[in-house]
């Protein structure tokens, strides 16, 4: 198994946590700076102790991650993080131009030597808000741009493109990818609708914010398809993401999870603007598994609980690898990409070194 | 319902389509006209004679006149048309004798090939060309020969599916098609392409597995003045799955050719 570091680029310091958009009346130019810069830090510490990537990932208008592109991060990050792969995890492409979102991708792809995971994201609900695109389309969007993305970085010849939602007239991007014919390239697939579009396209499948079990059933789905298309995923081709905290004792980490909150806003983004949720869950965004993904997505709880149904590592070494297994066992994935309790200072920086020291080269060998 | 009624509900939109013939040297080549501006002469893939919304909507801005090839459909077939040139130069003598000064060519499939053929025979009074799912450069011929109608359509509830032929029409058709697909593999053929100075757009559906994308740069490089297009979710009969995508990009080009590729979209929403 390999691990992944995510790191959202957190904020630090006051701000709501129950609103989106955040007003920014209580932002300070200087903490932003800090933010960066420990975001930074945790980055290079992930690398030097032995993370398979690290992670970035898109959001807007939240103090939550100051990473509204991560294509932007991830070029930062080439020289920061001079071994691990870069997974950005990813680019909200029904909302964005295709064609930039392939030229960046290819960009970073050459910066870092061959070094970009590509995940392809539909955003959450609040992200259609951002650049005022109706999430009734948001599928159709993805598929589409998918196909733009995929055409840019393999077609030598400039081509035109006439499509529903994105029409070009001339399309010939440099650089190309360094990794041919592209990086390798990974979808939510949350949804039914997602885990066939994933197994169509020979895609990997990524599960985020969501509980064991429902990442499990989604994931044999998505293997089911992906039989109905005539191949077999390997391990590699899932990812699973959750928090992670470690301390000396499970005592301790829990106890510092706690501190902040359980390592997890007490709304997430996509359920802080009430408005805005209803009216995108009303536009058919989320499918025609609709309460699922809702009910996902709301999913909250005390530590113990949240461990319980698989959305956090936390506790020693053996306490976190037994956790580890469990998902390999039940889910099957092959990475774990781990979202720090990025606040908690010299505490987050040894949770990195822990899991990086005494976890990953027993899960490298599982 | 009439058989011309149900051309125009194929075509779907307002432009009526009449059936006309005209006489070149005995044979009697039928075609379809609408439409007033322009001209467009249009030729038909292996299936024969076949209009699309797509036509319709050209025919909104455009003269579109729609041939039957000698040995498809209406059109009888005819001994002494042996060779690609003797179809260019009969179908060259039919826009003739219709009175086309100027005019543009747009063709399907092997029609594109026919097209292509036209505008090497005669290129002064062609304007622009537009190619559909183009059979005619190498490799032209999809695995197996026969496109079946899963291959020529993954949205027939766009458009309906359309009515088999009679066996003996559609055997015709297939031999027809045949004589053409061997007569584009000649490098004759092929090299006199190199000089053809009339620009080119080649439309490929992307999921067409007849004349699949990874085709469309042949097109691109061996064509002097030559744009190519990706004409999303659309099979071979791209015009029938995507008909607005195709009449919109068609018409754009037709009207101002290599400058096409700068946007005249007005992006001004709230003046």
């Amino acid at each position: 198994m390999k691990a992944a570091l995510f790191v959202t680029s957190r904020y630090a310091g006051p701000a709501s946590q129950t609103e989106w958009p955040v007003p920014c009346d209580t932002y300070s130019t200087e903490r932003a700076e800090r933010s960066m810069q420990r975001t930074l830090e945790q980055f290079r510490m992930g690398d030097e102790f032995g993370f398979d990537w690290v992670t970035c990932a898109e959001h807007h208008f939240a103090p939550m991650s100051m990473t509204p592109n991560p294509m932007v991060m991830a070029a930062a990050l080439v020289n920061v993080v001079k071994r691990a792969k870069i997974a950005i995890l990813g680019p909200d492409i029904p909302i964005l131009n295709p064609v930039r979102v392939a030229e960046e991708l290819a960009m970073v792809d050459t910066l870092s030597g061959g070094r970009v995971i590509v995940g392809l994201m539909r955003g959450s609900a609040n992200e259609y808000v951002t650049y005022n695109i109706n999430p009734s389309e948001s599928r159709a969007r993805f598929e589409e741009a998918f196909h733009i993305i995929k055409m840019a970085w393999t077609e030598p010849q400039p081509f035109a493109w006439q499509g529903r939602y994105f029409e070009f007239r001339s399309i010939c991007i440099w650089p190309r990818p360094q990794q041919q014919p592209h990086p390798p390239i990974y979808m939510s697939t949350a949804s039914p609708e997602a885990g066939e579009f994933a197994a169509k396209n020979h895609l990997g499948a990524g599960f985020a914010f969501t509980t064991l079990q429902i990442a499990t059933q989604a994931a044999r789905r998505y293997r089911e398809y992906c039989g109905v298309y005539g191949w077999e995923p390997t391990p590699e081709h899932v990812i699973y993401r959750l928090g992670m905290h470690m301390a000396e004792s499970d005592e301790q980490a829990i106890e510092d999870l706690t501190s902040v909150g359980g390592g997890q806003p007490a709304v997430g983004l996509s359920m802080r603007n009430k408005a805005v949720e209803s009216a995108v869950a009303a536009s058919g965004y989320y499918g025609r598994d609709i309460e699922t993904q809702r009910a996902r997505l709301q999913s909250r709880g005390e530590v113990a609980s949240r461990i319980e149904k698989g959305q956090v590592l936390v506790g020693t070494p053996e306490t976190v690898l037994k956790q580890v297994k469990r998902i390999r066992d039940e889910l099957g994935a092959g990475v774990l990409d781990l979202s720090l309790a990025a606040q908690l200072g010299d505490k987050t920086l040894r949770s990195i070194e822990l899991f990086g020291t005494k976890v990953l080269p027993r899960m490298h060998e599982l | 319902m009439s058989s011309e009624q149900a051309i125009i509900n194929e075509a779907g939109s307002a432009a009526r389509f009449s059936r006309k013939s005209v006489d070149i040297d005995g044979i009697g080549l039928r075609y379809r006209e609408a439409g007033a501006g322009a001209p467009l002469v249009c030729l038909h893939g292996g299936g024969g004679l076949r209009l699309s919304r797509a036509h319709g909507i050209l025919a909104e801005h455009h003269r579109v006149i729609a041939l039957a090839i000698p040995g498809f459909g209406e059109t009888p077939a005819d001994p002494r048309l042996a060779t690609l040139a003797d179809f260019a130069t009969l179908l060259n003598r039919a826009v003739a004798a219709l009175g086309l000064e100027r005019y543009s060519l747009m063709g399907h499939g092997l029609g594109a090939g026919l097209a292509l053929a036209m505008a090497l025979a005669r290129p002064d009074p062609v304007d622009a060309i537009v190619l559909i799912a183009p059979v005619a450069i190498r490799p032209t011929r999809p695995a197996g020969g026969k496109v079946g109608s899963d291959m020529l359509y993954v949205h027939p509830e766009r458009h309906g599916a359309a009515e088999p032929l009679p066996a003996s029409v559609a055997a015709l058709q297939a031999e027809t098609a045949s004589l053409l697909f061997r007569a584009f593999e000649d490098e004759a053929f092929e090299a006199g392409l190199k000089a053809l100075q009339v620009p080119v757009l080649s439309l490929f559906g992307t999921v067409d597995r007849v004349t699949p994308t990874d085709l469309a740069r042949l097109y691109r490089t061996a064509l002097p003045s030559s744009y190519i297009a990706m004409v999303y979710d659309a099979a071979h009969a791209i015009d029938a799955e995507r008909p607005e995508a195709v009449a919109s990009i068609a018409a754009d080009f037709l009207a101002r050719r290599e400058r096409f590729i700068v946007s005249s979209d007005i992006g001004l929403i709230n003046p």
